[in-house]
C-alpha cells in the first residue's frame, strides 16, 4: 500500500526571494536554517511524489471561475508566471506531475463520494508552489500532485472543510494499492496582511493568533483548529491570513496528530510557519 | 468585476506599460473586450462610473473602499505606479494612509 512518509508545512513568502540571498540577513537566518532542515528531512524520507496543498493568487484561476478545491493531473507543469518573475524575480521553472496519482484522488472516472473536486489537466503553479519547491527540493526531480485550495477569494471553504480534505487525501492515500511513497507538503501563512493598513509593518499583525494557531499544530487538536479558524477571526489576525487552513489539512493527512515541531519563526515579514509530522 | 480589471492590468508587463501610459485607453479597451458575450450590468458596461473613475485615476483608497482585494490591488498599485522618482517603501506609506480610513472592507467577490 501506499504510504505517507512525512507531512511538513511551510510558508511560501515571496519577498524571500530576493531578500533571503547571500549575504543572509541576521532575522532571515532562522528562516533559511529552518528550510534547510525540512529540506533533508525530505530527502531522508525519499518520497516518490509530493501532494501540495496550496493556494494560487489569482494567477491561473481568477474571479470569473473559483473551484473551492482542484487537483491538478499533468506530466508535465509551468512554474512562476510572468508578472512573479517581475515582483519576485523568481525563476521559470518545470515541474514533474503524476497523473496515475492525481487521478486516483480524483476517484478516476467518477469523483469519491466525500469530495466534489475539480480539476486541471493544464496547472500552471504559482509562487505558493514554487517558493516551497525551490527551497525544499530545489532539484526539482520529484513529482508533484497539487491540490490547490481557494483560501484567497472569498466565499472560501469552511474550516471544517481543509480538515475533512486531509483526512480524505489520508484515506486515499493509505488505501492505495500502490507501493508509492508520498510526502504531503503544505504551503500557508500564519497571522499575514499585504494591501492593507497593516502591511509591511515588521512584524506580525495578529500575534495572538500566530501562538494559538502554532498550538493547534503542536497539541494536533483539530477541533479547537477548526472553532479558531472562522472566517473574521482570521480576518482580524490580517488580511491573507486565510491560507492557514492548508495546515489543518495537513494537520489530518498526518492523523490529527501532534507535531514533531511547530514553530512560527520571526522576521520582518511576520511568523512563518514550520511544521513537521514525522511517521513513526 | 474590479478583480478582474486588476488581474489583467497586472497579468503581462505589456498590459502594465499600457496602463501606466493611458489608464483610460486601457479601461475603455478592456470594458468593449469584456462586454462581449454578455456585460455583467443590464444597463450596459463592464464596470460602474464609480468603479470606471477610479481606475482611470488609480485611486486606490477608493478602490479599496470598494471592496478591492488587497493582493490583487497592492501588486498593481505597486507594478503600475514605482518609478524612479518613487520607491516602494514611499508608495506603500502612502498607500497605507490611504486605505486606513476604510479599515478592512468585505472583499468577496
Amino acid at each position: 500500500m501506499a504510504e505517507i512518509v512525512l507531512t511538513l508545512g511551510v510558508p511560501h513568502t515571496p519577498l524571500l526571494w530576493r531578500t533571503m540571498q547571500e549575504p543572509v540577513p541576521d532575522d532571515l537566518a532562522p528562516i533559511r536554517s529552518e528550510y534547510q532542515r525540512l529540506r533533508a528531512l525530505l530527502d531522508a524520507a525519499r518520497p516518490d511524489v509530493i501532494v501540495m496543498v496550496a493556494s494560487d493568487h489569482f494567477r491561473q484561476l481568477g474571479t470569473s471561475n473559483m473551484p473551492a478545491f482542484l487537483i491538478g493531473k499533468a506530466p508535465i507543469m509551468r512554474g512562476t508566471h510572468p508578472n512573479e518573475e517581475r515582483h519576485f524575480g523568481m525563476p521559470r521553472v518545470d515541474v514533474p506531475g503524476d497523473v496515475e496519482l492525481a487521478s486516483m484522488l480524483l476517484g478516476g472516472r467518477q469523483l469519491p463520494d466525500r469530495f466534489d473536486f475539480s480539476f486541471s489537466d493544464e496547472p500552471w503553479l504559482d509562487h505558493a508552489y514554487i517558493i516551497p519547491l525551490l527551497y525544499l527540493r530545489p532539484e526539482l526531480d520529484i513529482p508533484v500532485v497539487p491540490v490547490n485550495t481557494n483560501c484567497n477569494a472569498p466565499p472560501l471553504p469552511a474550516a471544517r472543510r481543509f480538515a475533512q480534505l486531509g483526512s480524505y487525501l489520508r484515506d486515499a492515500i493509505t488505501g492505495w494499492s500502490d507501493d508509492r511513497r508520498v510526502a504531503v507538503v503544505g504551503s500557508g501563512h500564519l497571522a499575514f496582511e499585504l494591501g492593507g493598513p497593516r502591511q509591511f509593518s515588521g512584524g506580525s499583525p495578529g500575534p495572538e493568533f500566530d501562538r494559538a494557531a502554532v498550538t493547534w499544530i503542536r497539541d494536533g487538536d483539530v477541533d479547537a483548529a477548526v472553532a479558531g479558524c472562522s472566517f473574521d477571526r482570521m480576518l482580524s489576525a490580517g488580511n491573507l491570513s486565510f491560507q492557514y487552513l492548508n495546515f489543518l489539512t495537513c494537520l489530518t493527512a498526518a492523523g490529527g496528530v501532534p507535531a514533531t515541531s511547530a514553530d512560527g519563526v520571526m522576521c520582518r515579514f511576520g511568523a512563518e510557519p514550520f511544521f513537521v509530522w514525522e511517521t513513526p | 468585476m474590479i478583480n478582474k480589471l486588476l488581474i489583467e492590468i497586472d497579468r503581462t508587463d505589456e498590459a502594465v506599460a499600457a496602463y501606466r501610459i493611458d489608464p483610460a485607453g486601457f479601461v475603455a479597451r478592456w470594458e468593449a473586450a469584456a462586454a462581449d458575450p454578455q456585460p455583467p450590468y443590464p444597463d450596459g458596461g463592464t464596470l460602474t462610473d464609480e468603479e470606471r473613475a477610479a481606475f482611470e485615476a488609480l485611486d486606490y483608497g477608493t478602490l479599496y473602499g470598494m471592496g478591492a482585494h488587497p493582493f490583487l490591488l497592492w501588486h498593481v498599485v505597486r507594478a503600475v505606479l514605482v518609478s524612479d522618482d518613487l520607491d516602494v517603501h514611499t508608495l506603500s506609506a502612502r498607500y497605507i494612509e490611504a486605505v486606513s480610513p476604510h479599515g478592512h472592507p468585505d472583499f468577496a467577490t
